[in-house]
């Protein structure tokens, strides 16, 4: 597992968050106090309890002075706070953990850089905590962690993986949560236990003498008795107090002022930031309304929103007077959460139609000075479509609709856009949505128009950066929509126009998007697969199976892998297609990617090795998860992987009829592919022959183009079950097995030899060819092609030393007593492959009824590991439940 | 359904901008603020939208139909 993440680009600490963006470093930043700040040692002392309990939590409404207090307490510490300030914009568990680990890292907490980070904005590996855990539990002295605005985070899940991480890093760990609302924590567990700090609302409240002395800092005296009826007022709320001793002061007489606002009767916020806020300059005022739109700001981008250049000093002089703005640090700000919701519904009475034209230009600000997420989301909320899709589009992010990554969130903020949007990059992200949910009509459509569009648009004198990466774009769309329609002479166009305009786009864009080529050279690889040309395809396949990027480029990695298993199975190689498709399953396990976003080809072939290596329930398996979880992208390739796999299960148990079904063609594509539709009539004339037609088998496989090899080996069989040895010989002899074929294909071949030499009597030569075919299989434990051979082959296989080759894989070991072991007699089969370590781990923990996620738990490893594991002990036990692997194990002293 | 949100005190005819969905009526040191949420997600939403203002809830119900 650390292997794996030491030796990817994102070995030592990463610069930035899962989707790639710079970490907000404001959002790691203590807020700082203000010069009014009253420090109220009953609540600091409180806090210093903090230290002696897991989990501490400081919970009042907004402006009740929660974060100024653990803010105060944590820079009075001698030792690094990591402070986070939660974020509603990201609410990914990945994205959490990302920033939560970088805030450590930034208060100078080491961390190891075998923890790894998570690299998928919307999950975490569950290893990556249970490392976490384990490193933080080490340390002498606890780590201190403040979450402010915890009341943000809403998912669930990231409520539990706080709690785990809690609870597993003991004494390593003191939480701090600051939250305006009760956390989805088990809290009376903490609180039964004793472990818990707590400060509420009550606790927060100012009391007299305390309100008299912040009024004081204010430069206020207000004799006691006074106080308390403005601390009744307010009921002691810190917000209300700071905006009352503000208003207060640039009164002409504070004292009458005071006494008016006790007999007001509106509500407090409402009233007192309306009055603090009439007495700002005009200047101000309008800057206030403005970034009301915005989550943090620096001078330049409220001047953007302003169109005036004087945020910089009106900022610091805000700042300075503690009035509306919290300094982030690195000249960034942010509203005070509760004066920004009250100053939003003051810009929506004032302007009401600035809005949009407010988010249109923070968004082009941002699209030059900020992150992608941030400019698409301000964008959005203009409902400028042109302009969002457009800063998708030139940043060369399209590929990101597919990759499975950001493509959830990024299908959601277009999934609004309308049709009046009309430009060559909103219909390009319409293509792209519809060709990721494999509409081709649609697709196209929209393809066809930006096509269009873009090559009536010239490159401007500048150069426009934009007309290339759109072309690109084009060219990527029109790849992937060449696959859906197995068209290789169209995949091709594509590939080559991209590759002259990978010329033109910036350097640094294709660097940021390895993901682009990826896709582009997996959708080419894929329709090369589909005609035939298998050395064209495994070239693109290898390069995007190559492709280096981490999780941006995982999915394509997985379906190249998928298709070069594919390409192995097709040339008769069961383990080495079963290796690659594991390997395209450890691509995306590993990051955690949605399974729904690719076409699972892997689990196919995995399916049809199963067939042929007899594991008949392991295939089903495969299938049905094939089919439930991937349904997104249906190409011409996974259409006839899926035929061939059903089709030749159906076969193995029996079902004739339904596997002729099933192995005909349900794909439209543009060309003929020669093995889909070689395997489509082996499959049709394996039925017929068990149905005893020999002659329909036969008559089936001439129409095949005869370079294919499977196709005359099955031919050949049929012409001898027909009575026309000869015939069935010469048709092997004419297609003779050529390198590259696997025991797949030539174990068969040689069993046709073989039943062709036992019916002409030759008994000698019918041995030494099924030796052969044993020698072969064995390896490979390939058991189909002898059970499918027929009756002649039993006798062979009981006496002699064949009998030696086949036990144990093929046939169960001979009992001490005798008596001809039966082919029959497969299940249970022998186990044939040693379980390695982990495996023996797994299956232990299994005994001991643990379920998968505890087992994950315990051996530090992912759930999705653990199931890989539990696959490959199934498969070597021959079981296909928890139940029965036990069983088997014990039967076999493995426990 | 539809419910109604009392909260302390007068409330600005501007802060009643931030609750557009919904009619208001002030009275007696209150304001209720009443009319048609659309479920349980909305009407979780209008009392953070309270607490993000700085709104003392002091009474919420939902009215017959």
């Amino acid at each position: 597992m650390a292997g794996l993440e030491e030796s990817g680009p994102e070995a030592s600490s990463p610069r930035a968050d899962p989707q790639g963006d710079p970490f907000l470093r404001t959002r790691f930043a203590v807020p700082t106090r203000p010069a009014t700040f009253l420090r109220r040692e009953r609540l600091v002392n409180h806090l210093d309890q903090a230290l002696l309990t897991p989990l501490t939590m400081v919970n009042g409404a907004a402006g009740a002075g929660k974060t100024l207090l653990v803010a105060d307490w944590a820079a009075g510490r001698d030792r690094p706070v990591a402070w986070l300030t939660t974020d509603a914009a990201d609410q990914g568990c990945g994205m959490f953990w990302a920033y939560l680990l970088q805030a450590l890292r930034s208060s100078g907490v080491p961390l190891p850089a075998e923890i790894g980070f998570p690299a998928d904005a919307s999950r975490v590996d569950h290893t990556l905590l249970a490392r976490l855990a384990a490193d933080l539990s080490a340390r002498d002295r606890p780590v201190i962690v403040v979450l402010d605005e915890y009341d943000r985070v809403t998912d669930p899940e990231i409520a539990e993986q706080l709690e785990f991480v809690l609870h597993h890093a003991g004494r390593g760990m003191r939480l701090i949560l600051v939250t305006r609302t009760e956390p989805l924590l088990p809290l009376h567990r903490y609180r039964a236990a004793g472990d818990m700090t707590e400060i509420r609302a009550a606790e927060l409240a100012f009391t007299s003498e305390e309100a008299a002395a912040l009024l004081e800092l204010h430069g206020l005296r207000v004799p006691v008795p006074a106080a308390r009826a403005l601390v009744e007022r307010t009921r002691g709320w810190a917000a209300g107090l700071r905006l009352c001793a503000l208003a207060a002061q640039e009164s002409p007489d504070p004292e009458t002022y005071l006494k008016e606002f006790e007999a007001d009767r509106t509500t407090v916020a409402d009233f007192l930031l309306a009055e603090v806020l009439k007495r700002q300059t005009p200047e101000t005022q309008d800057l206030l309304l403005r970034v009301s739109v915005l989550e943090r700001f620096c001078p330049e981008l409220a001047n953007a929103l302003t169109e005036r250049t004087d945020a910089e000093p009106i900022l610091a002089g805000l700042h300075r007077g503690n009035a509306f703005v919290e300094h982030l640090g690195h000249a960034w700000y942010r509203l005070h959460p509760l004066f920004g919701e009250i100053l939003h519904a003051h810009l929506r009475v004032r302007s009401p139609l600035l809005e949009p034209e407010l988010h249109r230009r923070a968004a082009e600000w941002l699209r030059r000075c900020g992150s992608l997420v941030e400019t698409l989301g301000h964008g959005v909320a203009a409902g400028d479509w042109e302009f969002t899709a457009g800063a998708l589009v030139d940043d060369l992010a399209i590929g990101q609709l597919f990759t499975g990554l950001r493509s959830d969130d990024l299908a959601e903020l277009f999934s609004r856009m309308g049709p009046e949007a009309k430009s060559p990059a909103t219909d390009l992200v319409r293509a792209a949505r519809e060709l990721s949910r494999c509409r081709l009509d649609r697709g196209l459509t929209h393809l066809r128009r930006a096509e269009q569009s873009l090559a009536e648009e010239r490159p401007t004198a500048d150069g426009a950066p934009g007309l290339a990466a759109a072309q690109l774009s084009c060219a990527l769309l029109e790849a992937l929509a060449a696959r859906l329609a197995g068209s290789p002479g169209r995949a091709k166009t594509a590939a080559q126009t991209a590759e002259k305009l990978q010329e033109e786009v910036p350097t640094h864009l294709l660097d940021e998007h390895p993901e682009l080529t990826a896709l582009l050279m997996t959708h080419l690889g894929s329709t090369w697969l589909w005609a035939g040309r298998f050395e064209d395809a495994r070239a693109a396949l290898t390069t995007a199976a190559g492709c280096s990027g981490g999780a941006s480029t995982a999915l394509p990695r997985e379906e190249s892998l998928g298709h070069l298993a594919l390409i192995d199975y097709l040339n008769g190689w069961l383990g080495r297609a079963e290796r690659k498709a594991l390997a395209a399953m450890t691509e995306t396990a590993r990051f955690g990617l949605p399974r729904a976003s690719g076409s699972g080809i892997w689990l196919l072939v995995l399916a049809a090795v199963a067939v042929d290596r007899n594991e008949l329930g392991q295939a089903q398996t495969l299938l049905d998860a094939a089919a439930d979880s991937h349904g997104a992208m249906r190409d011409p390739v996974a259409a006839a992987g899926r035929a061939i796999a059903t089709g030749r299960l159906l076969l193995a148990r029996g079902k004739t009829r339904a596997a002729l079904e099933a192995a005909e063609p349900a794909v439209a594509a543009d060309v003929v592919s020669p093995w889909a539709e070689g395997h489509t009539a082996l499959v049709a004339s394996a039925a017929h022959l068990a149905e005893g037609r020999p002659e329909t088998a036969a008559k089936l496989l001439q129409a095949v183009p005869d370079d294919q090899v499977a196709c005359a080996v099955e031919a050949a069989r049929a012409q001898l079950a027909a009575g026309r040895p000869v015939a069935a010989i010469d048709l092997l002899d004419s297609a003779r097995p050529v390198g590259r074929t696997g025991p797949a294909v030539t174990v068969r071949a040689s069993l046709v030899r073989a039943e062709a030499a036992d019916r002409s009597g030759d008994s000698a030569t019918s041995r030494r060819l099924v030796a052969q075919a044993l020698h072969e299989a064995r390896r490979e434990r390939l058991r189909r092609p002898f059970l499918e051979a027929g009756p002649w082959i039993r006798p062979l296989l009981s006496t002699g030393p064949l009998r030696g080759l086949a036990a144990g894989w093929l046939t169960p070991v001979p009992s001490p007593h005798g008596g001809p072991p039966r082919l029959e007699d497969q299940l249970p089969a022998p186990v044939v492959e040693e379980l390695s370590g982990r495996e023996r781990d797994v299956l232990q923990r299994l005994a001991q009824m643990m379920s998968t996620e505890e087992i994950a738990a315990d051996l530090y490893v992912s759930v999705n590991t653990v199931k890989t594991h539990l696959k490959s002990v199934y498969r070597k036990l021959a079981v296909n439940r928890r139940h029965d692997a036990v069983r088997r194990a014990r039967e076999l002293r493995l426990l | 359904m539809r419910y109604e949100i009392r909260v302390e005190g007068h409330m600005s005819e501007t802060l009643t901008r931030a609750f557009p969905e919904l009619d208001h009526v002030v009275m007696s040191g209150q304001t209720v603020l009443y009319g048609s949420v659309v479920d349980e997600a909305h009407l979780y939403g209008l009392l953070a939208r309270c607490q993000s203002l700085g709104l003392r809830v002091m009474e919420m119900r939902q009215l017959p139909e």
